[in-house]
Formats: structure tokens, C-alpha cells, sequence
């Protein structure tokens, strides 16, 4: 498939061929990703190329912002929401909730639920309390205080209802907040879509060869 | 308002009926006026087709709850790709009697529901048209036949572009003048190879996506993004493949901003004088002079302006004098897909899987002459999806978390496959639509409407237990692992935005709306053209047929103008 493929950075040439002619130029007008580089700087190549004026995507600042200010979490509760997301999908050999900087994303969207639905941020803020308070009734600490493998046993006692329905656990609800957020927060990321699961999609192909393995085929 | 120009016709839309209409209507000559209630809208500025999830500062979901609560199918559809485009039911509410659901999908700018549609074209067949006697007796036949609409079918394929295959499925007919058809990806080939199996047939889906550059437009670059908006109007849209056609023909006038609020009558003739309409900028209510209206406004819009233009001689509703305006709304019995993934794609390394955004093939209907009448009518399509797309796959849906549970998400991702059916839904007299009775208004101050709409009726629930039963059957032939899923009540009318019914045809005044040129049997020179015709909703997609009868309706207008009859 990779012969198909024009990438960003190699599309400037081809794009260079396309902006000569009139069709071309209306063509790579809705091709380009606005707000990109390549029309914030044209090239001479782009000259043909029109500004678009409309309100633009922009990213959070959640992934923009370094070093990123939580908005929302204590020091200690933004600790602790970093060790949670680097449990649930960890940096291991490959890029997990620290390159993703998942813990930054929910900081900022469970800001954000002030206006339309605070009932997130008392979710988070009563979920982190009661983390606390099933450690230390077991533990003696608070969640970032115990040892790694303490934090293992406890989620790990909080996720059962996850495979058995007869299961009770008053963590689970949190588990289950704690777990969807981070997936969502790690799978929308560069880190999560690009790196680890290698989408390769959302570009420009001259030809969709589909499946290219015999074995499947008719 | 002597001096107001008279237009021969004024349509009232711009999708899918609407931007039918004005092609057929302008190309023939005649002066029209197209009013649209949205504002104007261009590809290449409002849509972010290519904007990646981490692009927007909510990663697309917008900020939480600011979308309010959306009913079952609109979730997927309102983001911060499109959120400029559809209108938030909580900003600009309709009504629902008490117990009622409906999923109202508005679209309000240049181009309706065409700028965001599913791009799946297939045509109703023979028997669609007459389910009543060429099928089980129930419920009744359109006035017109397949062989009626053929023509019209074919005129729409060439002018919007239809990729597909000349199939011979039985029912399910193919057009004549189709463009190359799409790869499927590995999964297809998979479940072609089930499907097999078990005597089932799976075909090329016909799509309304180009594999050739087609009258002036590009062909699909495979980016996947179709369902915000395709900003190169590789898929029909009226934005990219009507207006710049007609805009700067003397006889062609667009209005937007212009929400029509009543059809105008002349208490002399009986007969429609033009409408009237609220600028949605200044507020200010102005009225258009026509011979004739075309109502293309969405069905629930177009029977909406119809009640609305209720007066001394029709004090139901304009056109009503059967009381089945605004009854009989149908829509495909729908529910949750079920998924899960093939064992022998997993762990492959990612492919580009997005293609032409649509599935390359489908399931047409294959259940005919199943006997058993009373345990469900008539039949259903089944969809897929299959492979790498812009989230994790199945494998998040496991329980646990930590490094292994990554590692499966990431060997289970190229081996994803979700299947989903559509059933036919019965049109009942008791599912309806009618003007709030509470005095609910929109945001320009135009009465709104209330539903009165049940799913959940024991033919949906029956035909719905056979497609579960159907697709495990396929997934399981096909190799696949399904993951257990919970059986969810048929999803409220509206979801599948394949809404039809409200206004239909037929020959007898007494029982419907429309003849079968679409004009209302009360007033003649008001036609609605959009899918409130429908009498019967086959599991079919919509919009196919939406063109293809505003084509025949708009072109027999036409003629009847050149034969000097209007």
C-alpha cells in the first residue's frame, strides 16, 4: 500500500504539480489541512493556494502547553490520576498514557465540564477520596503512597465486576470512569492513534487497493 | 408588491429533494427560486474533513455536555468537526408527546443532509413498490411501479455518480451507468467467503462516491473523513454538484437565510400563490411569488409548513382534507450492531483501511418468500465494518488494563469487524406528526412540531430477533470471534435519518396525501418532493429514492408547463 501513499511531507511535490493547473488549485484547496504549516508559510509552490477564513481547529492545551498547568486537580490528585492512567495503558515498549500525557487531557476536560457538566468533576473528585479511602482502610496510605504492587492489587480488586456481573465493588464505578477517559484520552492523542496503533489513514491516496492477501480472497 | 417577480416554481430546500429539484427544474428553463433556511455554506471552508481528533481542543468530542443530551443516533453525527453544521436539539428544541421518541436530524445550510449522508445508493425494487399485493397484504401500495421510477433512477445515478456493479440481485436493482466499483478490504473478503457459506450473497455496495473524476468532480482520495463533510465533494452533495451549476442562470435565484413558514394560498383559485418566509437574520417574514411550490424541505419540515399553512378552507392542515397528513412515518427498524474481530487478521500489521469511508460490500436482502407471515414481514440489509479505523478496535472493550490488555488492543486493531442490519419498518397510522400543541416554537418563532413515534412495536421486536440470529450466523461462518452483546429495543424513528412517510401517495384522495406526481390531490400546484411521499420504507437506504421521485416529479412539472397547463 505504502506506494499509494503521498504523506504530508511528500504531498509538497506532487502538490506542486496540481497548484499549476486551475483544477488543481480548487482540488488541493479542499485537500489542505487547514491551519497547517504549509499555508501558514506558503511556499512558492502553494502560491496559488487561498487562505481559508473560517474558524479553525485548535488543539488543547492539554497536549500544546509545556510544562502544562493542571486547571482542575491538587498537586497530590494530579499525581495520583497520572499513576492511574499509566496503569491503565502503560509507556512500555511501546507509547502509552505518559507520551499521551493523558493525565494533562482529563486535568483539562473535567476543567472544562464546569459549564455544561459538573457532575464530572464531582465524579473525579469523590472517585480520587474513596481511592484513598479503600487504600488506607487496606494499606494504611493514601494511593500514591503505597507500593506498585499494592496499586495493582487494589484496581485490580476495583475492575472484577468488569468480568463477573455477580461482582460487587464500591471502586468500580470510578474504575469504570477512570478506564473510559483514559482510553478516550489516549486513543484521540498523536501518541496513542499515530504512534502505538499506527493508523495510517485520514490521507491522500491515488488508488485503495484494499486487501492485497490472496488467502482472503474469493 | 407588484413589482415582485413571479417565479414559475419555488423550491423550499436545497438537499437531497431540494437540489434535485432546482437541477431538473432550472436546466428545463424554468425561472426558479430556491429557498433555503440555513445559511450558504462551501466545501472547501466549512468542512475540516481532515482534521485529526487531537487538531480540536476537546479531541472532537466538543466540551463536555456542551452538546446537551442527544437522542439514539445523533452521538456520532454532532462534533467539533461538524457542530457548525447540525442544529443542537437542546438550542432549538422539537416536541415529543409523552412516551414518544424521535431523533430529529437537522441540518440547516445550503445543501441539507446531503453534506453529511451515508453515500449508500441503492434503488427500491418491484416489490417495494407493491408490498401489499406483491408481497403479504399488509398496509398499502405506492401509486407508481418500479418501472415508473427506472428512468429517474438511472438520470440520478449519471448525474450524481454512483460507484457499483451491474449485480442482477434479486429486488435490488442495479443501475446501468455506474462507476468502478471500490477494493474491499481484507474483513469483506472474509465475510463474503462466510456469507457464502450459508447460501447468502454479498454484493458491491453502490455508493454515491466517486472511483472516476464525474461531471466536474474529483474522484475520492480515500482520506475516510466522509462523514464530516467531504471538502473536495468527492461524494454527492447539492453544494459541489448543483449550485455552482445553476448559480448565474438568469433563471436561477437562491435565497438563503429564508425559513419558509407557510405556502401562500389565493382564496380565489384555491391554489398556491408562493410562501412566505422568515429571514432568519432580521427576523422580518417576507413572502415569494410563485406558480407553483416544490416542498423539499425534509419530511418533517415539509409537513410542518404544511400545517403551518392551515387556513379557512383546510383548518387541519393545507392538503388534509384525508387527515393523513403527517401519519403514517416510518423508518428502518434499527438497532445495536454486534462486533467483535477475525482471529485470522489479528496481530497483522496496520493497514489504510479507510477507503471510499463506506463498506466496499454489503448484504442486500436475501430472505424472499419466507412464509411464515406472522412471525415477521418483509426484510433486511446487513452493513459492515471491517479493520484499521481512527479508534481502538475491539479490544478495548475487554476487561482489565495494564500492559497486557495493551498489547491485545493493539494485536485485535487490524481484526475488527462490527455488523449492523436494517430492517423494513411498518408504516402505522398511530406513529405521527403534528403541530405542538403546547404552543412549542422554533428559534425564528415558526410553530414546531411534536411527534408522536414508537419503535418498539412487535413487528420491529420480531423481524428485529431474526437479524440478530442472521448476523451471528454470518459473523460465526465467516470465522469471526463475536463478542456477547446485549439485545437493545429498535432504536426511536429518526435515528437511521431515513425518516420517511407523513405526506404519501396515492390514488385516493380519501386515504393520501400526494397523487402519484407527488401534487397534493387538494391543492395541484404544491408538490412535496421529499421522502414525506414514501408509502412504504423497504430496508433499502433513502435517498436514492428521495432524488429519484423529486427528478420524475420535478420533470413531469416541467412538461406540464411546456404543454402550458400550469
Amino acid at each position: 500500500m505504502q506506494e499509494h501513499l503521498i504523506g504530508r511531507r511528500h504531498a509538497l511535490k506532487y502538490f506542486g504539480l496540481l497548484s499549476a493547473s486551475a483544477a488543481g488549485r480548487e482540488f488541493l484547496e479542499g485537500w489542505l489541512p487547514r491551519g497547517s504549516r504549509l499555508q501558514a508559510a506558503p511556499a512558492p509552490a502553494m502560491a496559488g493556494l487561498v487562505q481559508v477564513t473560517d474558524v479553525e481547529p485548535s488543539p488543547s492545551p492539554a497536549d500544546t502547553e509545556s510544562p502544562y498547568v493542571p486547571r482542575f486537580f491538587k498537586p497530590d490528585e494530579f499525581r495520583t490520576v497520572g499513576i492511574l492512567a499509566e496503569m491503565i495503558i502503560p509507556s512500555d515498549d511501546k507509547p502509552g498514557a505518559q507520551e499521551a500525557k493523558v493525565a494533562n487531557y482529563i486535568d483539562f476536560v473535567v476543567f472544562s465540564a464546569a459549564e455544561f457538566e459538573p457532575s464530572l468533576q464531582k465524579q473525579w473528585i469523590d472517585g480520587l477520596a474513596l481511592l484513598n479511602e479503600l487504600s488506607g482502610r487496606k494499606y494504611g496510605n493514601a494511593f500514591s503512597d503505597i507500593s506498585p504492587t499494592q496499586r495493582e492489587e487494589l484496581l485490580t480488586e476495583m475492575s472484577v465486576p468488569e468480568h463477573d456481573p455477580n461482582a460487587k465493588h464500591p471502586g468500580f464505578p470510578f474504575y469504570g470512569l477512570l478506564k473510559g477517559m483514559t482510553l478516550e484520552a489516549f486513543f484521540t492523542s498523536k501518541a496513542g492513534l499515530i504512534d502505538f496503533l499506527e493508523y495510517k489513514g485520514l490521507t491522500f491516496l491515488t488508488n485503495f487497493p484494499g486487501c492485497t492477501h490472496p488467502e482472503h480472497q474469493v | 408588491m407588484g413589482s415582485q417577480p413571479v417565479y414559475d416554481v419555488i423550491v423550499v430546500g436545497s438537499g437531497a429533494a431540494g437540489g434535485i429539484a432546482c437541477h431538473v427544474l432550472a436546466t428545463k428553463g424554468l425561472k426558479v427560486l430556491c429557498l433555503e433556511a440555513g445559511r450558504r455554506i462551501e466545501s472547501g471552508k466549512d468542512f475540516h474533513t481532515h482534521t485529526f481528533p487531537y487538531g480540536w481542543t476537546y479531541r472532537g468530542s466538543g466540551k463536555p455536555g456542551e452538546y446537551g443530551r442527544l437522542p439514539q443516533g445523533m452521538g456520532w453525527k454532532i462534533n467539533e468537526w461538524t457542530d457548525h453544521l447540525y442544529t443542537i436539539p437542546d438550542e432549538d428544541p422539537y416536541a415529543l408527546a409523552p412516551g414518544a421518541k424521535f431523533t430529529w436530524t437537522r441540518m440547516r445550510v445550503l445543501g441539507g443532509r446531503t453534506n453529511c449522508w451515508g453515500r449508500g445508493t441503492d434503488r427500491f425494487g418491484p416489490l417495494d413498490f407493491k408490498a401489499k399485493s406483491l408481497q403479504d397484504g399488509w398496509g398499502e401500495d405506492w401509486p407508481i411501479t418500479y418501472d415508473d421510477v427506472a428512468p429517474y433512477y438511472d438520470a440520478v445515478e449519471q448525474f450524481i455518480g454512483v460507484s457499483g456493479s451491474l449485480e442482477g440481485v434479486y429486488n435490488t436493482p442495479s443501475g446501468r451507468h455506474l462507476l468502478p466499483t471500490f477494493n474491499p478490504r481484507c474483513g469483506e473478503w472474509l465475510i463474503k467467503k462466510g456469507a457464502a457459506k450459508l447460501g447468502i450473497k454479498v454484493r458491491p455496495k453502490p455508493l454515491a462516491v466517486l472511483s472516476k473524476p464525474h461531471n466536474g468532480r474529483p474522484a475520492c482520495h480515500y482520506c475516510g473523513g466522509c462523514n464530516w463533510g467531504c471538502m473536495v465533494g468527492a461524494r454527492y452533495g447539492s453544494v459541489d454538484s448543483v449550485f455552482p451549476h445553476l448559480e448565474g442562470l438568469p433563471n436561477f435565484t437562491l435565497r438563503t437565510n429564508a425559513a419558509v413558514h407557510t405556502v401562500l394560498m389565493d382564496p380565489a383559485t384555491g391554489k398556491a400563490r408562493g410562501v412566505t418566509y422568515i429571514d432568519a437574520e432580521n427576523k422580518q417574514e417576507y413572502e415569494a411569488h410563485g406558480k407553483t411550490v416544490v416542498l423539499a424541505a425534509s419530511m418533517a419540515e415539509s409537513i410542518r409548513i404544511l400545517f403551518n399553512s392551515r387556513n379557512r378552507d383546510f383548518p387541519t392542515g393545507l392538503a388534509n382534507t384525508s387527515g393523513t397528513l403527517g401519519r403514517y412515518l416510518t423508518e428502518h427498524v434499527a438497532f445495536n450492531s454486534i462486533g467483535g474481530f477475525f482471529p485470522q487478521l489479528a496481530g497483522r500489521p496496520t493497514t489504510n483501511d479507510d477507503g471510499p469511508g463506506e463498506s466496499a460490500l454489503y448484504i442486500p436482502r436475501y430472505n424472499y418468500g419466507h412464509k411464515d407471515t406472522k412471525k415477521y414481514l418483509r426484510g433486511w440489509r446487513f452493513d459492515f465494518y471491517t479493520g484499521c479505523g481512527m479508534g481502538p478496535g475491539p479490544g478495548a472493550d475487554l476487561p482489565g488494563f495494564g500492559s497486557a490488555y495493551k498489547k491485545k488492543i493493539k494485536e485485535l486493531y487490524p481484526a475488527a469487524f462490527s455488523i449492523g442490519g436494517y430492517g423494513e419498518g411498518l408504516a402505522f397510522d398511530w406513529n405521527y406528526v403534528e403541530i405542538d400543541p403546547d404552543g412549542l416554537r422554533d428559534r425564528l418563532g415558526i410553530p414546531q412540531v411534536r411527534f408522536h413515534t414508537n419503535a418498539e412495536y412487535p413487528q420491529a421486536f420480531a423481524i428485529r430477533d431474526e437479524m440478530y440470529a442472521q448476523m451471528e450466523e454470518i459473523m460465526k461462518a465467516s470465522g469471526a470471534e463475536v463478542f456477547p452483546y446485549k439485545k437493545e429495543a429498535p432504536y426511536p424513528l429518526g435515528s437511521v435519518t431515513h425518516e420517511s412517510g407523513g405526506a404519501r401517495m396515492g390514488d385516493d384522495p380519501k386515504t393520501s396525501v400526494l397523487d402519484k406526481w407527488n401534487r397534493c390531490h387538494d391543492v395541484k400546484n404544491v408538490i412535496v418532493a421529499d421522502a414525506a411521499c414514501f408509502v412504504t420504507h423497504p430496508e433499502k437506504q433513502t435517498t436514492h429514492t428521495i432524488m429519484s421521485l423529486a427528478y420524475r416529479a420535478c420533470d413531469h412539472l416541467a412538461e406540464e408547463f411546456r404543454g402550458g397547463q400550469v
